[in-house]
This record gives structure tokens, sequence and C-alpha cells, in this order.
């Protein structure tokens, strides 16, 4: 013998308001997201020292636009290469807090944090990046 | 009058960047760019599909948010799971 609970039939008297489902917006203080880390190697002590080349030494001569994407050499408003590779350690302040990448005017600094949050597995200088990404 | 620093503004990021599969209590989500996989819960999902629509500050997201639900919770609640997202790279703060 079930109970059969007849839901409201006046359609026309309910707003749609009234059967929002509810959000909670949760704790101010409490976290609500886990991340998991993938299954790479390297280590904390690493990660300071690991570098990210801009661009990748495969596309050395390509520049780098402003969203961070690969163009050809002399592309109005994109910008040559780094000459050196950036330490793990600083792309992660930059990211964290900020500021600009280490000998960076800020356009090319705009062009190649973009290009580095681009990066893809299998792009030199993957593997570090996601190694700061790393929740502490 | 101090000057307060205006409110960031929050982007989602390009569509193809997070891959999100529903698993029963939280979504999966899966970033392209940093191969992390953050395991969230709600109101995270909620949050993501209303910038889906465009980006919006902390106050014009509550308003997005109380058109589809019925909010429990305040403003500073929600400005800190924005933050939280933010710091893992799921949505852009910016200035604009």
């Amino acid at each position: 013998m079930s109970d059969h609970q007849d839901p409201s039939a006046n359609s026309a008297q309910s707003p749609a308001a009234s059967r929002r489902r509810v959000l909670q917006l949760g704790a101010i203080g409490a976290a609500t997201v886990i991340s998991v880390r993938p299954a790479l190697a390297q280590t904390a002590v690493s990660v300071m020292t690991c570098e990210i080349p801009v661009p990748d030494p495969s596309r050395a001569s390509q520049y780098v636009a402003a969203d961070g994407s690969l163009v050809a050499p002399g592309t109005p408003g994109a910008v040559p290469g780094a000459a050196m590779p950036f330490k793990g350690e600083d792309v992660r302040n930059v990211m964290t807090h900020g500021g600009r990448l280490p000998g960076t005017t800020a356009e090319q600094n705009e062009a190649y944090v973009n290009y580095i949050r681009r990066l893809r597995s299998g792009t030199g200088g993957f593997t570090c990046f996601a190694s700061i990404q790393m929740p502490r | 009058m101090p000057d307060a620093a205006p409110d960031p503004v929050y982007h989602a990021p390009p569509a193809a960047t997070l891959l999100r599969t529903p698993l029963d209590l939280l979504d999966a989500i899966y970033d392209r760019r940093s191969g992390l996989t953050h395991l969230v819960g709600e109101p995270v999902p909620a949050i993501l599909d209303a910038l889906a629509a465009g980006p919006a500050s902390a106050a014009d997201l509550m308003q997005r948010l109380a058109d589809d639900y019925a909010i429990e919770g305040e403003l500073a609640a929600l400005r800190a799971r924005l933050a939280e997202l933010a710091a893992l790279g799921l949505v852009d703060a910016r200035a604009l």
C-alpha cells in the first residue's frame, strides 16, 4: 500500500521560483575541490629548478602572440621567444602572485604566461608546468 | 573616501579546456592545460555553468545563480568559492 503523493496540480499558481533547486554555497573557510595529481615523476625539490622553455625548442624560431599561440616570426603584436628557459619556481610565483617573469617586458610576460598556460603533454616544459600546479 | 580594489571579473576557460564528467555526488573536471583532475562538489558545477554564459563579477554571478536556484549562503561564500577556483586555474580572475 503506497501513499500516492500528488504534487500540486495548481501549476498556474506556483511560480517557477518556488520549485527552484536549492544551491548551497558552502562554508567560507572550507575547500570544496580535491585535486588529483597526475602520475608525473617530478619531486618537490626539482619543481624549483625544472625549466620551461618558451617556446618549445623544436619551434624556437616562431614568435609568441599575446594569447600564447605560436605565430610566424615578425607577426605584428607577437614577440620572439625567450632567450633562456624559465625556472618552474619563477613561473609559479608569477601565476600565483602576479608580476613578471624575470627579464621580460609587460608584453613579453603576457605572451609567455599565456603560452605556458596552453602547454600540452608532449610539449617541452609541460611536465614542469604540471608539477607547479600541484596543490600544496 | 578610500579606494577599494575593484571586484575581479571571473572568466570561464575556453570551452575545450575543461573536460567535465558527472559522478553522482561530484563532478570530475580534467583540465587539459595542467593535466590535473579536480573532483568538485556543489556549488562548483553550477558556478561553472553560470560563467559559461559570459564573464561576471561575484555579485553578478550571484544574481545569475539566483535566477535558477534558491541560494543558501552569502556573497562572501561565493567569493570564497571563486577565489578557490581561480587559485586552481578553473576560472580566470581578471580586472575586466
